[in-house]
Parts: C-alpha cells; structure tokens; sequence
C-alpha cells in the first residue's frame, strides 16, 4: 500500500539525475522530499507520472509498476506552475477532473466542495488570468484535488506562500493525510518539514542518502544537541569529555555531544554558572541531519 | 478512462473554449461577409448592365420597332428604345453616353467606340427578320406563314467534359476546392502549432500529461480543431448556398456527388497529416515566434506541392507526374482531388492513394506522439528535431566492466538490440510496397508490381529468419 521507488536510474547525456533511487512513502503520512537543487527530485516525481522514461528501476504503487488506471487516482502539482490562462477556474477544473475518467457530475461536486473550502467560490466563473497570485496558487493546489487522489505529489508546494498561505496549506496537507492519502511534497524549508512531517526523505546527486521516519532518523543519530543559555562567565565545557562547542556567544552556547555522554557530567559543569536559565538536550534537527548527509 | 475517451475530452475542450474566443467568432463573421458579399455583389453589379438605351433615327418601320422591343423582353437584356429626330441629336446622345447604340435608318449602328457584339446581334437580327418579313408581305405571303417560317430554331449548347461523367464545373469545383484545402490545412495546422505551444509556454501542459498520454492530448487536440473548423466552412458553403438562391446571380457549379465525397474524404486526410507535422513540430518551440520559424517550412512544403500538382494536372491529369503526386502521401490530398474531378484516376487509384496516405498519418501520429512526448516537458531553446526524437532510444551505457555487470543489465541490452535490429523488416517491406505502387501508378503493370511485392515479401522473411536465428544465439555484449 505505498509508493515505491526500486533502483531508479535516468540519465540525460552524461548526467545522472537518478542513480539508483530506492525509498519509499506511505499512506496517512506526510513524507517530504529533500535534498539541494539538481539532486533530483522533479525527475523523481515526473516518474511517478511517466513523464519520462526511465532507464532502469521501477516505480511501483501498492505493489505493482504503475499503470494510467492508478494515475487517475493520483494528484500532481508540478514545480512549473501551469493553467490554461484563460480558462474559466470552474470548468478548469472540473476539466481536469473529466481527464482522470470521473464522470462530470462527480467532479462538479468535489470542485465545489472545494472551491468553498479554499474561499474562492465567488471567483469560480472568473478566468484564471483574473485571479490574483495567491489565488492562482489555491487552483493549481485545487487541479491536483479534483480527481479525489490517493497519492498527492507536490513539487514545491509552499514555495512563493505567503506565511498565512503556508499556514492553511500546511493544515490542508495535513487534513488530507489524516484521511489516508499519501502525501509527496518536496521543499527547501527544513524547518517546515521537520514540523510536518512523518517522514522524511533525502536525495543527493540522484542516490538517496538519507530515509525514513523522521523521529527515529533524529535519534539513530550518535550526537545530541545540547543549547544552554546562562548568565555570568563561560563555565568549561570544553573540558567534559566527548564535548565539542559548535557555537558560543555571551550567555548561550551550543554544543554536539556524543549519544553516550553522561548528561549528569555536563550538567555539573553547567553548575558554575553564575545561572542557567535554559538547557535543552536533544538529537539533532532536520536541519542538521541535511546538511550533515548531503555534505560532500 | 481509455485514451479514446481521455483524447475526445482533448477535443471538446478545444472546440468549446475556441468556439467562444472573440478572435474565432470574428474571423467566422469576417469569412460570412467575404461569401455573402461575393455572391451578392456581382448581381448588383450586373443588374446596372442589363438594360441596353438604344436611339432610333431616321425612316424606321413599326415592325422593326415592334420587334426591337419583343427582343428587350425576352433577350438578355431590356432595351429601352428613344426615338432621334435628327442623326445629330442621336450622335450627341451617343457621345455623352445617353444612349448604347444609334439606329441609322435601319442601315447603320453607330457605337460611340466599340461595338458591342451581343447587342449588334440583337438589333441586326431583329432588322434582318422585320425587313424579311415586310418582304414576304410584299410578295403576298400570309404574315402569320411568314411569322411561322421564320420562328426560331432552338439550339441547345453543352460541355461535355473531357471525360464522359465529369462536368467543367466539376474540375472548376475541385480546383476552387483544392485552394480552400489548402488554406484550411495552413490555417488549422498553424492553429495546432499555437495551441500546442500555448500549452508548452502555459506550462499546463505538465499538469495534462501527469493525467492523459501524450498521442491523446495532440490528437485530441488535432480533431478538436479540425471539427472546429470543419463546422466553420460548413456554415460558410451554407451560407453561401442560401445567399445564391435569394440573390440569383452566380451560378453555382453543378458539381456531382460523387467529387464531392472524394474532395471531403481529402479534407480530412490532408488536414489530419499536416496537423500531425505541425503539433510535432510546435512543441519543439516554448515561444509563438519560434513555432513560426520551426514550421515555416511546412508552409513551403504546402504551397510547392500545390502548384507542382497544379501544373501537373494542367499539363496532363493522366501523366506520370500526375499519377506519382496523387498518390504520394504528402501531395495527395493536393493533387488526388482535381485528379478525380478530371475523372482521370483508374478505379484503384483512389483507394491505394487513401491507404498510403492513411499509413503516413498513423506512422505521422507515432512520430509526432514521440517527438512531442520527449520535447513537450523541455523549455527554453528551440529543441532540434533529431534530439527529440533520440532522447527517447537514448541508448543504455554499455555496462563499466562485462562481469560485475548485474544480469538484468544484460537483458535491457539484449532487449534494445532486439528491437533495434527489428525494424529492419518494416523499413524493408514500406520500401517494397512503395516500390510497387510507383511501378503501378506508372506504368499501370499490375504484374511487374505484383513480381516487386513478392520479392519484397521473400526478402523480409529471410531478414526476420536471419534474425531469429541470431537470437537464439545470444550475442556478447559490444564491450566485452
């Protein structure tokens, strides 16, 4: 019951955007798809639509290689951003809704459940090219929903919100996963992801290089965070064994500390402080885990 | 959803969103105008002609009188008789245009520059009856015998054609026939070519194909417009049809039945190829202006392939330069028309003429659905046609070194050699078939063309045994 990568290869000339991807994203959870620009994650989501041939590997959908029955079940928002500009946002919509074999009636109600839904039911019988930005954005998320999809990629799909649209699109995600749609978003805002998300998936250079459920990755990780904010001297922390400070200012510091170091041992020299007033020790972020996986 | 559905989608899209831009229903208006305008206005224009001002001077007869006037009721045009007391004033009104002709004492017309023949018939004729018939009353004839010996004769005038069935107004409907296919084929083609790039610039076309295969998407758009269009020179012809029979004016070729289908079946034949060329064609561009230029080409195609096959239909329908345009795909819809107006085709000219062409239009519609799939996704720069096509078969990496090679890597490359070497039969045998045709349309030898696709025949089950047998033994890979 998942989407499923299996040693995708594809080449274009000598460039190798995938290279043996292998990972996969499961039902009622949101996985975000990372990793830095030209890692490969567009040519990985147009597999998943057999928008290009893929050289070698499988892209597979509850077990078995993908077929066009399974992509009428399946949503797409591309990272290009595309509409007929013209068009009226209605029958747009309910247009591409026919193209997935829903009869128009069908559509016609979920485009309207959701024209409502989204707050742009009176712009309904406006062409596209009328619609401001922000609302443009709700149609193109919406073109990816008419068909009631049981997999929902999306390329980018905060990019250009803003924070109050990032917000609403954040719970949306959300809402449809808990229905038990799998969610594929991928996005460059870690910390976006790391609050969102279940999962987490990571390519470089077309491999994947880090996958999986976010909170066990987080702490499968030999190192732990440890952030303290103190008033009065620096105490010596760098005289605790296994400890390295990683940044250090009047009144904070970070450290990176091994997974098996004695909390109680950092915590008595954290004592001659003059006072602490925070200690968080924790495995390290999203954040961290990306750049410490895609570094070269 | 299958893609016949998905592709019909496409289609009424198309025509729908079309049917209601401003820009497609002035261009309908504009076109109604232009016909009705062209139907009308030569009536107009010929009812000012018609009534002929003859002056009369000089001793005249009643009878001549009489019978000038019977002529402008029943002639082709309504003569108006004045009667002149001097030939001066009758000239005067000649030279300030007042009157057509002057009638000098039944002996003489005075033009004011030429003579105009119909006319001079018309009031000779009428002078030569009324004089022969006063001599007969002088000679003590009964007038109504003389009226009687002298009525009319009528004399019936036909074209026959140059071949029996076949009218000069079917070979005049063809050729008219052939320019509007013409321009409907660069007009709708080049409606495909924006579409298509309209969708690639739009970027929606990403958002399509995630959900419809690319040869649905272009060949729904390609009917969509083509139906479009169709309806468009429907409601013209009728419009044209309807204004005629009010106005009354032109004459509208009798054109048979039979020219009429074989002109529509062309229609949709040429209409189908050349849209295939220009969809393909416009999603190597991501701009209008780059479509243009990356299509400019096909125009030239058109327009050379319509007067090669004018000229070669002028010259001789029955050549061989006639007969080798008509059947090859990319003319036929331009030259097989007039070709079957002309009623020069053999029986089975038609028919092998539609299968070919129908042929390049399903290896057009693979073509153009592979170039289209591999360029539509790609923006930017004009893509060149040859990496369109290639990006597709881009071939594998032979594998880095033979033995850590994984297995399945061998089989993608045996598979690939299959296939590659697998074509060599249907190039073979294409190339034979039009071998015989051209032997057939040429030199009309049915049996020379039937030796050329037997041999055609034994050759490519040789090649398909040879490469059986070279299968079942597996080669090693290149590298290795």
């Amino acid at each position: 019951m998942v989407l499923q990568f299996d040693g995708v290869h594809k080449r274009f000339g000598s460039l190798s955007a995938l290279d043996g991807c292998t990972f996969e994203a499961r039902p009622g959870r949101l996985t975000g798809f990372l990793g830095p620009n030209g890692a490969g994650k567009t040519t990985a989501m147009r597999a998943v639509f057999g928008l290009l041939q893929l050289d070698e590997g499988l892209v597979t959908w509850r077990g078995s290689p993908i077929v066009e029955a399974d992509r009428a079940r399946f949503g797409y928002m591309p990272e290009e951003r595309g509409l007929y500009p013209r068009m009226r946002v209605r029958e747009q919509l309910v247009y591409l809704g026919e193209l997935c074999g829903r009869t128009s009636s069908e559509v016609s109600r979920v485009t309207d459940l959701w024209l409502e839904r989204l707050g742009i039911a009176e712009r309904a019988a406006a062409r596209v090219d009328e619609l401001s930005h922000g609302n443009q954005q709700r149609v193109q998320l919406l073109a990816a929903l008419v068909n009631e999809p049981d997999l929902l990629v999306l390329d980018e799909p905060f990019a250009g919100l803003d924070p109050i649209a990032m917000g609403s699109m954040a719970g949306l995600l959300q809402e449809l996963a808990a229905t038990g749609v799998t969610v594929l978003f991928s996005s460059h805002q870690l910390d976006l992801v790391e609050d969102l998300c279940q999962d987490v998936v990571i390519i470089d250079h077309g491999r994947v290089v880090l996958a999986g459920e976010l909170e066990a990755l987080r702490a499968a990780t030999p190192q732990r965070i440890v952030d303290i904010h103190y008033r009065g001297p620096a105490p010596a922390w760098a005289s605790v064994p296994h400890v390295r400070v990683l940044e250090s200012t009047l009144g904070s510091v970070r450290l990176e500390v091994s997974r098996d170091t004695e909390i109680a041992a950092l915590v008595s020299a954290t004592t001659a402080a003059e006072e602490v007033t925070s200690f968080t020790y924790q495995p390290p972020t999203l954040s961290d885990l990306f750049t410490g996986a895609v570094r070269t | 959803m299958n893609a016949a559905n998905q592709g019909w989608l496409v289609a009424r899209r198309e025509m729908r969103e079309r049917a209601r831009s401003r820009g497609f229903r002035i261009s309908v208006l504009l076109m109604l105008l232009v016909v009705v305008a062209m139907v009308v206005l030569p009536g107009l224009l010929d009812t000012a002609q018609t009534t002929k001002n003859v002056g009369i001077t000089g001793a005249t007869s009643q009878v001549v009188e009489q019978a000038l006037s019977d002529e402008g009721g029943s002639g082709y045009a309504a003569l108006h008789l004045r009667r002149f007391d001097t030939a001066a004033a009758g000239e005067k009104a000649l030279r300030d245009q007042d009157i057509d002709v002057l009638v000098v004492g039944e002996r003489r017309l005075e033009w004011r520059e030429k003579a105009d023949p119909e006319l001079q018939a018309l009031i000779t004729g009428a002078i030569q009856v009324s004089t022969v018939l006063e001599r007969a009353a002088a000679a003590g004839m009964d007038p109504n015998t003389a009226a009687q010996l002298l009525a009319p004769v009528p004399v019936e005038s036909v074209s026959i054609g140059a071949v029996p069935g076949r009218s000069a107004d079917d070979a005049a409907a063809a050729a008219l026939m052939t320019v509007a296919l013409l321009a409907a084929i660069v007009i709708y083609g080049n409606l495909v070519l924006t579409g298509v790039v309209e969708e690639k610039s739009s970027r929606v076309v990403e958002v399509l194909l995630a959900r419809v295969p690319a040869k649905s998407l272009l060949g729904g758009k390609v009917v969509g417009i083509g139906l479009l269009g169709f309806a468009q020179l429907a409601v013209t012809a009728l419009a044209a049809l309807i204004t005629s029979m009010f106005v009354d004016s032109a004459d509208l070729p009798a054109v048979s039945a039979g020219v009429l289908a074989w002109v529509l079946v062309w229609f949709v034949l040429g209409y189908a190829l050349y849209a295939m060329i220009y969809g393909a064609l416009g999603s190597l561009a991501s701009r209008t202006e780059d479509a243009q230029a990356v299509a400019g080409p096909v125009g030239y195609v058109l327009v050379a392939g319509y007067w090669l096959s004018f000229m070669a239909l002028s010259a001789d329908p029955d050549g061989m330069w006639a007969r080798l345009l008509s059947v090859f795909p990319a003319t036929a819809p331009l030259a097989m028309p007039g070709r079957i107006a002309l009623g020069a085709t053999a029986w089975w000219e038609s028919p092998i003429a539609v299968v070919l062409t129908l042929a390049a239009i399903a290896g057009l519609v693979s073509f153009a659905g592979r170039v289209y799939q591999n360029a539509v996704l790609r923006t930017g720069a004009v893509i060149r046609l040859r990496d369109a096509w290639h990006k597709h078969t881009e071939e594998p990496q032979p594998p880095l070194t033979p033995p850590l090679a994984p297995p399945t890597q061998k089989v993608t490359n045996m598979l690939t050699l299959q296939r590659k070497s697998s074509r060599w039969p249907l190039v073979l045998s294409t190339a034979g078939v039009l071998v015989a045709v051209v032997i057939l349309t040429v030199t009309s030898d049915v049996v020379a063309s039937l030796i050329a696709l037997l041999v055609t025949f034994v050759a490519v089950r040789a090649l398909v045994q040879h490469q059986q047998r070279g299968h079942e033994t597996p080669r090693a890979p290149r590298s290795g």
